[in-house]
């Protein structure tokens, strides 16, 4: 039941998307696809089982058992081969199934496609439930609809619809990137354990090298369509023969989180006190999002704060930027505390760089007006926005283009000059750079150090991932459930964890399983 | 939730019954002599007005003893007529009902299977026709159409009769037929529209792309896709309601049927003004519980919003 | 530092643009062919409106033959009318009328929108509570069922159906534009607005006004021809526009009493008010999508 993929290529609109391409995947084995947006990865994956969007067609030859695959076909040639043959494995768990449907019925579909007759109704609840077990899922999560699960619990339910068909090969289109840290390895291994199971081929795609680490046997590296280094997924991650491998590996937070090395080295806290939270209360009706949170943030301090979500991080963020008002608690700068909103704020005391570079920038202005209109409010001339520019390392003809125009890193960059415009003395990092490709959010980490060391600004960065906090952060606040159950030093939370969340989280940012281990390893 | 919705309903209809009512006193002309019509105005006639619309009282207990009146069913009595409200529209109400009915299943079952084809094949020649289809019937006035309906098939080729409601039973259906369809090419241009662009969505959302990948088959993917798309599709009903309404009043008097549409253009024409008060309170009452159902439907078809509800109740 | 902040072997280029969303929703493409005629259609009818008066004097006060003549009769190349008076002159003058108050009526309610749904979208509060329950109330109310009884029992003419329908299409306005603030309110590119302690105004409308226009003209196209279609159909009905004046809903309603005499009595106008609204509608349409794009959003 071998696969095997021969000169595989993907032609779009815009030339060739996906140069050819071969490759082998052994029964039971998994072949890892490692690459950033723009490499091909996802096209590949999708030219796999005949969905990729219109306008795009693959060539070459590909075979699953000996079952040749209609590259080039149509709709009809390829509903014989999907599902029995290969199928197909999403991102998001929040919306790869069907939200008006139970959970039993979305797998039952899969067995009665495969089959190609409708189940009775007591053969169908015991077909369920024996695909749900496979998962680790109860039996009543049949009777579920989605939304009534967790992520991780319908990623579950994702993998056993696309498993009921039996298929010989499966292709996870990052199965775990939409799913908090501490249930990422869990389901990583749990595919690994079902994969052992069957002897299915599976093809895992990612740009978390954290992931393919002990989970792959082949590794493929793509870049902008061209596979530019292949072969055993220990000996690439050990000793890459190709720069772009090496510079991967270099910026992946969780591999250096595993080596332990950073991007700039951690400094001992002894500035001028700049931000100082004491006692932090706010719900949101009945819920409770903040209890009693304290932090302090000095001159030149890069202060990360931990947290999954829900466990009020943002929230925090928020308050201390006057966008959500406290109920409890005081926030002062500089000793003087802050009464709850915009109104008694300054621009030139806090910034905050959002997440989502895609939405932060107005997309009907350009980069010019953006900037000079928030150096304008520090009374600053609009002639410094070429200096602004080249401070986050753009040039200065970027002056004229709209956000539409730019990658995601660089509208990041935009986002952050326009921060600094008003000379903030706290800039707030909201999960900043989440939403990058490794590369560059390697890149934008490199710059808010540099910024750090230049300026002696004070930065509260926020994020869900340990491994990317530890990179550049001196000291760490964990929080969970609105409230701070660690801090202290970056270095002394990570080698020696007392709560359990943080071990948890430590865990999570090696990405290693704190589950009981299952399967073979 | 529902509890809200209909309080909410009740209040929209307790301040259009003070508009309507007062209505009396905004119409231009001296209030006694309109509501005597073309009676003579002699001084008995003119107490019997004043008698039985309680001139002589306030203001705010003439407008009690009014919706006093219209809760109980007493609606008045129509001037041109000469026969109370509530008969007047009674007679006319049958005729009204099964043409809105009958184009409304015209046009559902023609516009919800084109605007599932036009979104599955987008760009298709079916989608195309669907379209300009939809286009034509939503700048199309209701009148031209039927218009042209009644040159082409009651006097060029006379299949159908010129105008007026028939006798009742098969002969009635026939004279529905074609004003049934002119009212129905507008709805359905507004159900197809709802219909593919929700569909369309829906289309190409993930758990589409991952029923595919499973592989399932296109009819049961489409189906999924449907009962996803139901929700806009039925939220939209509002939209629907309100051409229904202008429309039915178009679609009567271009064919001269006994309905409520003309019923209403006549009094409105005759300033008889018990009867447009009364039947524009009655269509706001119809559109208001309509709409209700429509918000219940959304309850029932949305397991996310349901949960809420049980969580909120 | 030795290198330029951040800069690195691996900073990559934008994204090829062929990756970036084949998902994202893709509304029907309009032909171009299509959407130059319907701007030629739109751009002779209001030729006429403008300049009909110029080239038809005396379209009203024709001689009136008495006579109703069939299409093709000589000189007149569509008929003559109840009254005698040439069709096609009609039609030429009866342009000013039937296009004017639509599109007083469109920008009337598109000013109304954008003022109230800008100001209910942005500020909450009280206000918008006041501007919702006001759209709740007028949408529960069929447009021309509403317009049939206002003019018909308080009389009106022209003028007051232009008001009367601009309060009446206001809700539409106002709910489309309240809804594309809300959303716009909520994404991260305010909230930096915010951060720089921008005035409210300026956030409302430089910010979040721009980010909408592209419903708002859309939507104002289309009001067009609802209004037209609306507007012929008071006439229709014997309300609205007043007898005596040259107007494409009162050319239909008057030519109805001919209509097997002289067809093009009746369809000439009523072919008018459909072309004229398609066109009106797929031009609406067009603009939407080519205003929508100018700052899309990749996503």
């Amino acid at each position: 039941m071998t696969v095997r993929i021969s000169e595989l290529s993907v032609v779009g609109p815009a030339g060739v998307m996906v140069e050819p391409l071969s490759a082998t995947v052994e029964p039971g084995a998994t072949l890892a696809l490692i690459g950033e947006s723009g490499s091909g990865k996802t096209l590949t994956a999708k030219s796999l089982v005949g969905l990729l969007p219109r306008g795009f067609t693959a060539t070459g030859a590909a075979e699953v058992g000996g079952v040749a695959l209609p590259l080039a076909g149509g709709e009809s040639a390829w509903r014989a081969i999907r599902g029995r043959t290969a199928s197909l494995l999403l991102q998001d768990p929040f919306t790869s199934l069907s939200p008006v449907h139970r959970c039993g019925d979305q797998i039952a579909w899969t067995v009665e496609a495969a089959t190609g007759s409708r189940l009775a109704r007591s053969e169908r609840d015991a077909v369920v439930e024996a695909r749900l077990a496979e998962v680790k899922l109860p039996a009543r999560a049949a009777r579920a609809y989605p939304h009534q699960l967790s992520g991780g619990m319908r990623q579950r339910v994702a993998i056993a619809a696309a498993l009921a068909s039996d298929p010989q090969l499966l292709i996870a289109d990052e199965p775990t990137t939409a799913l908090d840290a501490s249930n990422q390895a869990e389901i990583l291994d749990l595919l690994r354990a079902v994969q052992v199971e069957r002897r299915l081929s599976v093809i895992l795609i990612s740009h978390d090298l954290g992931v393919v680490r002990g989970r792959t046997d082949q590794v493929l590296v793509m870049r902008e369509g061209h596979v530019v280094e292949r072969g055993e997924t220990a000996s690439v991650l050990a000793a890459p023969s190709h720069p772009y491998t090496g510079a991967l590996i270099e910026a992946d937070p969780v591999v250096a989180a595993q080596s332990g090395t950073r991007l700039s080295p951690a400094q001992p806290v002894e500035g001028e006190l700049v931000v100082r939270v004491m006692g932090l209360e706010k719900s949101f009706g009945t819920h409770r999002v903040l209890d009693d949170v304290s932090l302090d943030v000095s001159r030149g301090e890069i202060l990360g704060i931990v947290g999954e979500s829900g466990s009020g991080k943002s929230t925090l963020a928020r308050c201390v930027a006057g966008l959500e008002h406290e109920d409890g608690g005081t926030i002062s700068i500089d000793g003087v505390a802050l009464a709850p909103g915009r109104a008694s704020r300054t621009p030139d005391q806090m910034q905050i760089v959002f997440q989502d570079p895609y939405s932060s920038l107005n997309p009907m202005m350009s980069v010019g007006a953006i900037l000079a209109e928030a150096l304008r409010v520090a009374g600053r001339d609009a002639s410094e926005v070429d200096g602004l520019l080249e401070t986050v390392g753009l040039p200065a003809q970027f002056v004229r283009k709209r956000p539409a125009q730019l990658s995601g890193g660089q509208r990041q960059r935009v986002a952050i000059a326009r921060a600094l415009a008003p000379r903030p003395r706290l800039l707030i990092c909201d999960e900043s750079v989440s939403a990058l490709d490794v590369s560059v959010q390697a890149d934008i980490l490199r710059l808010l150090a540099g910024l750090r060391d230049e300026l002696g600004i004070a930065v509260m960065f926020i994020s869900h991932d340990l491994a990317v906090v530890r990179m550049i952060a001196d000291s760490v606040v964990v929080m969970w459930n609105g409230r701070v159950v660690e801090r202290g030093e970056c270095r002394d939370v990570l080698t020696a964890p007392t709560h359990e969340y943080t071990r948890l989280l430590v865990a999570a940012a090696l990405r290693e399983n704190t589950a009981p281990q299952i399967g073979r390893e | 939730m529902v509890a809200v919705r209909v309080l909410g309903v009740l209040g929209v209809l307790w301040v259009l019954s003070m508009v309507v009512f007062a209505m009396m006193y905004l119409a231009p002309g001296d209030l006694v002599k309109n509501l005597l019509g073309n009676r003579p105005s002699t001084p008995e006639a003119i107490a019997a007005v004043r008698e039985q619309y309680r001139l002589d009282d306030s203001v705010v207990e003439q407008y009690l003893h009014w919706l006093g009146g219209v809760l109980t069913g007493d609606l008045g009595q129509s001037i041109r007529l000469q026969v109370p409200v509530i008969d007047a529209i009674g007679d006319r109400l049958p005729l009204t009902a099964a043409l809105s009915a009958l184009a409304f299943l015209i046009a559902v079952a023609v516009a919800v299977p084109l605007g599932v084809r036009s979104a599955v094949k987008a760009g298709g020649w079916l989608d195309r026709i669907g379209g300009a289809l939809a286009v034509l019937g939503l700048s199309a006035p209701t009148f031209a159409v039927g218009l042209v309906l009644l040159y082409l098939f009651a006097y060029y080729v006379p299949i159908f009769p010129i105008y007026g409601g028939g006798d009742g039973g098969l002969d009635t259906l026939r004279h529905l037929v074609l004003p049934a369809v002119t009212l129905a090419l507008g709805l359905g241009a507004i159900i197809v529209k709802l219909t593919r662009t929700a569909m369309l969505r829906e289309l190409e959302s993930d758990y589409v792309t991952f029923a595919r990948a499973r592989g399932l088959s296109p009819r049961v993917v489409n189906r999924l896709a449907l009962r996803n798309a139901a929700i806009p599709i039925v939220t939209g009903a509002s939209l629907v309601l309100t051409f229904l309404v202008g429309g039915t009043v178009l679609a009567e008097t271009t064919f001269a049927l006994p309905g409520l549409g003309t019923l209403l253009q006549d009094s409105v024409l005759f300033k008889d003004l018990p009867v447009v008060q009364s039947l524009t309170l009655f269509v706001a009452a119809v559109i208001a519980v309509i709409a209700l159902l429509a918000d219940v439907a959304y309850l029932l078809l949305d397991p996310r919003v349901r949960r809420q509800m049980g969580a909120a109740s | 530092m030795t290198q330029p902040l951040g800069a690195s072997s691996l900073t990559t280029s934008p994204q090829p643009p062929a990756l970036r969303g084949p998902s994202a929703r893709r509304p029907r493409r309009r032909r171009p062919v299509l959407v130059a005629l319907a701007l030629l259609v739109l751009g002779i009818a209001f030729g006429a409106a403008a300049f009909g008066s110029l080239i038809f004097p005396d379209a009203m006060t024709q001689d009136i033959l008495a006579s109703q003549l069939p299409p093709g009769s000589p000189g007149h190349p569509l008929g003559t009318d109840e009254l005698g008076r040439d069709v096609l002159q009609m039609s030429v003058a009866g342009a000013r009328s039937a296009l004017l108050g639509p599109v007083i009526v469109a920008l009337g309610s598109m000013a109304c929108g954008v003022v109230l749904g800008t100001l209910a979208g942005y500020q909450r509060g009280w206000i918008d509570f006041a501007v919702s329950r006001w759209t709740d109330l007028l949408l529960a109310l069929p447009v021309l069922l509403a317009a049939i009884v206002v003019s018909g029992v308080f009389g009106g003419g022209y003028w007051v159906t232009v008001v009367l329908l601009i309060v009446l299409f206001s809700p539409s306005d106002i709910r489309i534009v309240r809804a594309g603030v809300l959303e716009q309110s909520a994404r991260p590119y305010i909230e930096a607005a915010q951060m720089l302690s921008l005035s409210r105004w300026r956030v409302m409308f430089r910010h979040i006004l721009p980010n909408v226009t592209s419903l708002v003209v859309t939507n104002a196209m289309l009001n067009v021809a609802f209004a037209l279609v609306a507007f012929s159909s008071l006439s229709f009905l014997g309300v609205g526009v007043s007898p005596g004046i040259a107007d494409w809903g009162r050319q239909l309603t008057d030519g109805r009493a001919i209509m097997f005499v002289n067809p093009a009595a009746v369809f000439m106008p009523a072919l008018l008010i459909v072309v004229v609204a398609v066109a009106a509608n797929l031009v609406g349409d067009w603009i939407g999508q080519r205003l929508s794009r100018v700052g899309e959003d990749v996503r």
